[in-house]
C-alpha cells in the first residue's frame, strides 16, 4: 500500500497538496514573532502583519483597532484557504477535510442551542458562531424550541447526528451539563475521525494516529484537571475519555481515579512520551502545562510536513493556523493592554 | 439692628427665656462643631482611603482583564456559555450600617451563595483552570469593588451629612445667637427705658406734691390768724405729714 | 439615606454591570450574574452597536431598582452618559467606573475622584 500512495496520490490530491504546503510556507516564523514583539501598539502590530499573508484582511481596518477584530480578520484568512481548499477537493480528502471542522461545529451547535434555550437573538448567535463550522441548516437550529424537537428536525440532517443518537439519549438533551454535552460530542467525534483515518489507511492513517491520540489523551488529561473538585464523578470522568490513544484503557483508569495533580501525573508519566513533557515541569507547576502540551502539540504538527502523500498535512495546517492565531490574540492583548513582560509566555514558536 | 431679633414683649420674663435660650445655642454650637470635627475626620480618612483604593483597582482590573486573556487563548471562545450559564447570583453585597457620630452610613459586604453553579465545568475539554482562575481573579476585584462602593457611599453621605451640620453650625453661630443676643440687650434697653420712665415719672409726682404741699404752707401762712383761731383741726389733717410719709 | 434596602430581597442586593464583552464576561464568571424569572438581567453588554440611549435607558433602571446596591460601568461607557452620572447624586445604589481592558484606569475623568481632588484643594 505504502508504495503505491506515492503513485496515485497527486492524480486526485496532488494541487491541493501543493496548495497547502505553499501555505505552510505563510505561516510566521520566530523572526516574524521577535518583530511582533517589539510592536508598542496594535497599529504597529497591523504594519507588521501587512507584510505578511494576512495583510490584505488587515489592509483596510480602520483605527482604531480592537484585538477582536484582528483576530476575526486573520480568522477570515484562514476560512478563505480552508473553503478553497475544500472546493478543490477530491473524495475522500473532501470528507477528511469536512471532518477536521465538526469539532467547531459541534461548538456552534452547542452554541446555539445552550442561545435558544436562553432565547436570544439568532443572529447574534450566529455571529459568534466560528466560521469554520457552519453548516446550511444552522439557523434553523433555533426554530426548535426544545432539545428533541431540536434532534428531530435539525440535527438528523447535519453531519454530527450519529453523534447525537448514539451518545446522548432524549432525557439527557434535556436535562444534561452543557460542558458535559459537548464533551460527550467531541469524544464521539473523535471516535469517529480516528476510525475514519484507519478506515483510508496508508500514511494518512499513521500520521493521523499520532495527532488524534495526542489529542485525545490530552483532552483526557484536561477533563480530569478540570474536573478536579466538581460534581463530576469518576464513570463521568470517564464516559469523556475517548476510546483510543496512549492512554487507553489503562492510563484512563489511573486518570478517571485521580484527585489531585500528582496523581494525574503518575498516571501521565507511565506513557513514556508524556514522561518527557512532565520532566519539563516542576512539582506542582500546573500552570505551565498548557503551554507545554502546545509545544508538544506544534512540534508534531510540523513534523507532518515532513511526510509525502497523506492527508495529516491539512489537519496540521488548520491546527497551526489556529495556534497562530491565538499566538496574535495573545501577543495583541499583550500590547493592548501594557502586559509586555508576559508577552512570551504565550506564544509558541511554530517554526 | 432693630430687624435682627425676635418679635417680643420686653419683660423680664421673656428676658429670662431669651436668656436661657442664648445659652442653649451656644451650648448646641459647640456640640455641632464637635460633631463636624467628628465627620471631618473620617471624611479624610475615606478620603485617603478612596483615591488609594481607586488606584489599586486600576491595578486589580487589569491583572483581571489580564486573567481573562489567559482564559481565553487556553479555552478558547467561551463567553457566550458563560453568558447562557447565568441562573442567580452567587456574589451578592448586604448593606449593613456604620454609625459616626449619629451619622448612618451604608456599609456594603458581599457574600458568597451557593456553589459555582453551572460555571464550575465551562472549559472542561481545555482551559479550565484558566478559566477558573480568572473567575477567581475577578471574585477579587469584585471584593475590592465592593470595597470601593462602601467607601464611596461613606463619602457621598458624609459630604452630605457635613454639609449640613456645617450650615447648622454656622446658622446658629451666625444668625440665632447674634439674633437672641440683640433680643437681649433690646428687652435690657426696653427695661431700662421703662425704669427711667417710671423714675421720672415719680420725680414728677414728687414734685407736683412738694408745689402742692407749699401752696397749701402759703395759704396757711396768709390765714395765720384764723389758723391760730381755727388752725387746730387744720393742723390736725396733718397734709404735709402725709407727703413725707410718701417719700 | 433612608432608601437603603427598602424592600430588597433578605439574601443581599445585587450588583449590576455596564460593560464591554470582556468586563461583563468576567464578572459574570465570578458569579455576579443574575437572571429572574421575567428574564430580567442585572447585565449590560455594550458593544459598537449599542445605542447610547438604551445604555441611558439601562443605567435609569438600574438605578432605580431597590434590588441593586452597586452599579459597575466601564469607564468609557460612564464617558458616555457623564451628563447621568455627573448629576446622580444618590447614596445607594453606588455607582463605579472601572478600568476596561482596552481603556486603562484615567482617574482625572472619575466623576467622584474629581470630587474628592477638588475637595483635597479646596478645603
Amino acid at each position: 500500500m505504502y508504495g503505491l500512495e506515492s503513485l496515485w496520490f497527486n492524480i486526485k490530491d496532488g494541487y491541493v497538496d501543493a496548495v497547502v504546503r505553499g501555505h505552510r510556507s505563510g505561516l510566521l516564523t520566530s523572526p516574524d514573532y521577535n518583530n511582533l514583539c517589539q510592536c508598542e501598539t496594535l497599529e504597529d502590530i497591523k504594519l507588521n502583519l501587512t507584510a505578511t499573508d494576512y495583510g490584505p484582511y488587515l489592509a483596510n481596518e480602520p483605527s482604531p483597532l480592537h484585538t477582536t477584530t484582528i483576530v476575526d480578520r486573520c480568522t477570515e484568512k484562514l476560512v478563505d484557504d480552508w473553503n478553497k481548499m475544500r472546493t478543490n477537493a477530491d473524495e475522500p480528502l473532501g470528507q477528511f477535510l469536512d471532518y477536521c471542522t465538526y469539532g467547531h461545529m459541534i461548538d456552534n451547535v452547542v452554541l446555539i442551542v445552550t442561545g435558544t434555550l436562553h432565547e436570544r437573538d439568532v443572529h447574534e448567535l450566529l455571529d459568534k458562531c466560528h466560521p469554520l463550522g457552519m453548516f446550511d441548516s444552522i439557523a434553523t437550529l433555533a426554530v426548535a424550541s426544545n432539545m428533541r424537537e431540536l434532534y428531530r428536525l435539525v440535527l438528523v440532517d447535519t453531519p454530527l447526528a450519529p453523534y447525537f443518537s448514539e451518545s446522548l439519549s432524549a432525557e439527557d438533551l434535556d436535562e444534561m451539563n452543557i460542558e458535559i454535552m459537548r464533551n460527550t460530542l467531541y469524544k464521539a467525534y473523535l471516535d469517529d475521525f480516528a476510525a475514519f483515518c484507519n478506515k483510508l489507511g496508508g500514511t494518512t492513517a499513521e500520521v493521523m494516529r499520532s495527532l488524534l491520540s495526542f489529542e485525545a489523551d490530552r483532552r483526557a488529561l484536561n477533563i480530569t484537571l478540570n474536573s478536579i473538585g466538581t460534581e463530576l464523578t469518576r464513570d463521568d470522568r470517564r464516559k469523556l475519555y475517548s476510546n483510543f490513544g496512549l492512554l487507553y484503557p489503562h492510563g484512563h483508569h489511573e486518570l478517571a481515579g485521580a484527585e489531585d495533580f500528582d496523581q494525574i501525573r503518575n498516571a501521565m508519566e507511565k506513557c513514556p512520551p508524556y514522561q518527557a513533557l512532565f520532566n519539563k515541569l516542576g512539582y506542582g507547576e500546573s500552570q505551565m502545562l498548557d503551554k507545554v502540551l502546545y509545544e508538544e502539540e506544534v512540534r508534531r504538527l510540523t513534523d507532518t510536513f515532513e511526510q509525502q502523500f497523506h492527508y495529516g498535512v491539512f489537519y496540521s495546517y488548520m491546527r497551526l493556523r489556529e495556534q497562530e492565531i491565538r499566538n496574535l490574540m495573545w501577543i495583541s492583548e499583550c500590547v493592548a493592554q501594557d502586559q509586555k513582560t508576559r508577552i512570551m509566555d504565550g506564544i509558541v514558536f511554530l517554526f | 439692628m432693630s430687624q435682627n431679633r425676635y418679635v417680643v414683649v420686653p419683660t423680664v420674663t421673656v428676658l429670662a427665656v431669651m436668656k436661657a435660650r442664648l445659652v442653649g445655642a451656644v451650648k448646641g454650637h459647640a456640640l455641632l462643631k464637635k460633631k463636624a470635627d467628628a465627620l471631618t475626620v473620617r471624611f479624610r480618612q475615606i478620603l485617603k482611603k478612596i483615591v488609594d483604593t481607586k488606584q489599586s483597582m486600576g491595578k486589580t482590573m487589569r491583572e483581571s482583564a489580564f486573567a481573562l486573556t489567559e482564559a481565553k487563548y487556553a479555552a478558547g471562545e467561551f463567553r457566550h456559555t458563560v453568558f447562557d450559564s447565568v441562573e442567580t447570583a452567587q456574589v451578592r453585597v448586604v448593606a449593613q450600617t456604620d454609625n459616626v457620630a449619629g451619622v448612618k452610613i451604608p456599609k456594603f459586604e458581599h457574600i458568597m451563595t451557593g456553589g459555582e453553579g453551572k460555571m464550575g465545568l465551562t472549559g472542561l475539554g481545555k482551559g479550565g483552570q484558566q478559566v477558573q482562575q480568572c473567575r477567581k481573579a475577578f471574585l477579587k476585584s469584585v471584593e475590592l469593588l465592593v470595597d470601593l462602593a462602601s467607601l464611596q457611599t461613606a463619602f457621598l453621605t458624609l459630604d452630605e451629612a457635613i454639609k449640613t451640620t456645617n450650615r447648622r453650625v454656622n446658622a446658629l453661630d451666625n444668625v440665632v445667637r447674634p439674633r437672641l443676643e440683640n433680643t437681649i440687650s433690646y428687652i435690657k434697653g426696653e427695661l431700662d427705658e421703662l425704669e427711667r420712665e417710671e423714675f421720672f415719672r415719680l420725680k414728677k409726682v414728687q414734685a407736683k406734691k412738694k408745689r402742692d404741699g407749699a401752696i397749701q404752707d402759703a395759704e396757711r401762712h396768709a390765714k395765720g390768724v384764723s389758723t391760730t383761731e381755727n388752725g387746730a383741726p387744720a393742723d390736725m389733717s396733718g397734709t404735709p405729714e402725709d407727703s413725707d410719709i410718701v417719700f | 439615606m433612608a432608601a437603603v434596602k427598602s424592600g430588597a430581597p433578605a439574601e443581599g442586593s445585587l450588583l449590576a454591570i455596564i460593560g464591554d464583552e470582556d468586563t461583563v464576561t468576567g464578572f459574570l464568571l465570578a458569579g455576579v450574574g443574575n437572571v429572574d424569572l421575567r428574564k430580567k438581567t442585572n447585565f449590560l453588554i455594550v458593544n459598537e452597536k449599542t445605542a447610547v440611549k438604551k445604555i441611558e435607558d439601562t443605567f435609569k433602571e438600574y438605578t432605580n431598582r431597590d434590588d441593586i446596591a452597586i452599579v459597575l460601568i466601564n469607564q468609557f461607557i460612564a464617558d458616555m452618559i457623564r451628563h447621568l452620572i455627573a448629576n446622580y447624586a444618590k447614596p445607594v445604589p453606588a455607582i463605579l467606573e472601572i478600568p476596561s481592558k482596552e481603556h486603562p484606569y484615567d482617574p482625572s475623568k472619575d466623576s467622584i475622584l474629581t470630587r474628592v481632588k477638588i475637595m483635597f484643594g479646596g478645603d
